[in-house]
């Protein structure tokens, strides 16, 4: 790969690689503010510091900024910025579960079908693995809600079973390699038992890639949360972008812009913040990888 | 290109060994819907019915029977191409789904056959200018693609082309004739570029620097080839498996499940709406079988895909 011709046509043009400036600099340190500043917010949202008024109808109908409503009001006059901090505080929320959550699981699925390889607890997951993984995410999680129908958290269950096969692919194929190293047979031949190699030699090599999937899994949860609330496939009644989104679907008709502009801009640079902290994760943690493969399965949220 | 008759002789065996993947899909969604989901006598049934009532609806339903028995029906039904009918219209499973899903595909596959067009070229762009200026404005806009949000793309086209511009009407669907599609077509067509682009761009990106580095390519660069000749007899042929792979398994992924935001949205009468309302109503049979059917889909077309590339390239299998 690290071949010297192969690299010949890229390296001999002047200029480019360009070092680090101040612009670059901004660059890469924004996403990890606006995520320090969110989660904080969020915080405060969740523990009750802030925004505690988001039921309450404590303005005129569609009031555009204002000292008492920095967003605005909506359509029945609840303060949007209150109702945008307990949205960033709801997607944390469901990032957490459902990353922590699909992880967890596909960890435990990946680990044992990997250090099984080749046998029938292998081919048992493999085959579990790939039939959660044949059946398109969104047809899952409605199949899903409908089975559980309006029990809380079947969401986020929905979404951890639709989104765990492919922490546990990626897992398992670790594992794998894993396996055939020096110093795992070392650990075997000296009569290390099987639990004991596991969690001193096989578990710490595998915080890397679940820390990536985490991030990964974060994004495409709080995603698939805007648009499955957006259609209205989640009822509660709580608060959500997606929530927001579905109400500024109508106020958009009216010509009124605050959910719809509160939400989307919020919800981009969350994503936007986590997406690029995954990717230099993904860069820190292996920086031979030319691009970001890890992602695969996840695409086309 | 291997002989036809080992070709035939793979497809069996692959298809033979996709057929636990394929009984594993219609368990999952038979359990799903059938064992777990609410029952549908109780939803059935109107106020305080009679234990008669209940006893008769159960016979109707087939729910006084055990679960493996309903499941064996179900897969006899399946076999015989009859996977049941929806229990508020009672249209059969097989006209739903005559009838949804061609216009589920002339809505979504112009998005899916341009939008993957078009991250080949920036990807490749992307690729030859690694590091450079173009492959970071590349980059940037695949971040700015895949951080917004399938809806917000969804009201901002919405707004922008259909209630500011009204150049495209904001819902329904026709596409009697060709004009009447290009006017429903087009906001959703866009809508599909946009939102798959920066996935797509950083695949097919990887995928062209991978190929970059080929020996092959250096050779042909040694000698002398213009970089149109490379990209067509080298990178292209050496890019096709993985361009098709991508391509097919977007098929059933995006046609059948991300169009559900789209079509509801819309009010276009696609596939993704038949299943959304199917959740909201709790039409238990139309649920279990789309699930069912697109879930084998996406297995079979793992195995043509499998297959196709092998067929293509004998030593795909080696790579």
């Amino acid at each position: 790969m690290s071949s010297v011709p192969g690299q010949m046509h890229r390296a001999h043009r002047p200029g480019g690689m360009s070092t680090p400036t101040g612009w670059h600099v901004v660059a890469r340190l924004l996403p990890m503010v606006i995520l320090a500043l969110f989660a904080a917010l969020a915080l405060g949202a969740w523990v009750g510091l802030w925004a505690t008024g988001w039921r309450e109808i404590s303005g005129p109908a569609w009031a555009g900024p204002s000292l008492d409503h920095w967003f605005g009001t909506n359509q029945i006059g609840q303060d949007v910025l209150a109702r945008s901090l307990q949205s960033i505080a709801a997607a944390f929320e469901v990032g957490l579960i459902v990353g922590l959550g699909a992880a967890v699981l596909g960890l435990l699925v990946g680990a044992l079908a990997g250090y099984f390889q080749g046998r029938w607890v292998d081919e048992l997951l493999l085959w579990l693995t790939g039939c959660f993984e044949s059946i398109p995410y969104y047809l899952l999680m409605g199949a899903v809600l409908f089975a559980l129908d309006g029990i809380s958290g079947a969401l986020q269950l929905a979404m951890i079973l639709s989104f765990w096969p492919a922490v546990a692919r990626v897992v398992r194929i670790r594992v794998v390699v894993l396996r055939s190293e020096g110093y795992i047979t070392a650990a075997r031949v000296s009569g290390s038992h099987p639990l004991r190699i596991v969690r001193r030699h096989v578990i710490p090599h595998l915080y890397d890639i679940t820390l990536v999937q985490v991030t990964l899994l974060f994004v495409a949860a709080i995603k698939t949360e805007v648009v499955l609330s957006f259609i209205g496939l989640t009822g509660s009644d709580s608060i959500s972008f997606g929530r927001m989104l579905a109400e500024a679907a109508q106020d958009l008709l009216a010509g009124q812009y605050q959910n719809f502009a509160a939400a989307s801009v919020l919800l981009f640079l969350l994503v936007w913040s986590l997406n690029r902290f995954g990717d230099e994760l993904q860069v820190a943690l292996d920086p031979r990888r030319p691009g970001p493969p890890l992602r695969r399965r996840l695409d086309l949220i | 290109m291997t002989s036809n008759a080992s070709m035939v002789g793979l497809l069996l065996r692959r298809l033979g060994g996709a057929v636990p993947l394929l009984v594993g899909v219609t368990l999952i969604g038979f359990l799903l819907t059938q064992q777990i989901g609410p029952d549908p006598v109780w939803e059935l049934a109107g106020r305080s019915p009679t234990p008669a009532e209940l006893t008769a609806l159960e016979a109707q339903l087939d729910r006084d029977r055990g679960g493996v028995g309903r499941y064996l029906d179900f897969m006899a039904g399946l076999l015989r191409l009859d996977p049941g009918s929806s229990l508020i219209t009672g249209e059969s499973v097989r006209s739903i789904v005559g009838r949804s899903v061609p216009v589920t595909l002339a809505l979504m596959l112009p998005g899916l056959i341009l939008g993957v067009g078009l991250a080949l070229a920036l990807g490749y762009l992307a690729a030859r200018h690694r590091g450079r200026r173009l492959d970071r404005w590349i980059a940037g806009v695949s971040a700015l693609s895949m951080s917004v949000s399938l809806v917000i793309v969804v009201m901002l086209l919405q707004l922008v082309f259909s209630v500011w511009l009204g150049w495209f009407p904001a819902r329904g669907w026709s596409a009697a004739t060709f004009t009447d599609w290009l006017l429903h077509a087009t906001v959703p067509t866009l809508i599909v570029v946009l939102v798959n682009l920066g996935y797509n761009v950083r695949f097919f990106r990887a995928l062209w620097l991978e190929a970059l580095q080929l020996p092959s390519v250096r050779a042909a660069r040694a000698y002398g080839l213009s970089e149109r000749k490379i990209l067509l007899r080298r990178l292209l042929p050496w890019a096709f498996g993985p361009i098709m792979t991508r391509l097919i398994f977007a098929v059933p992924m995006l046609l059948l499940g991300g169009s559900m935001v789209i079509e509801t949205h819309f009010g276009i009468p696609g596939v993704g709406r038949v299943f959304y309302n199917a959740v909201l109503s709790g039409d238990q049979p139309v649920i279990l079988a789309l699930v069912v059917l697109t879930g084998s889909l996406v297995v079979l077309s793992q195995v043509l895909v499998e297959v196709g590339v092998r067929w293509f390239d004998p030593r795909a299998g080696t790579r």
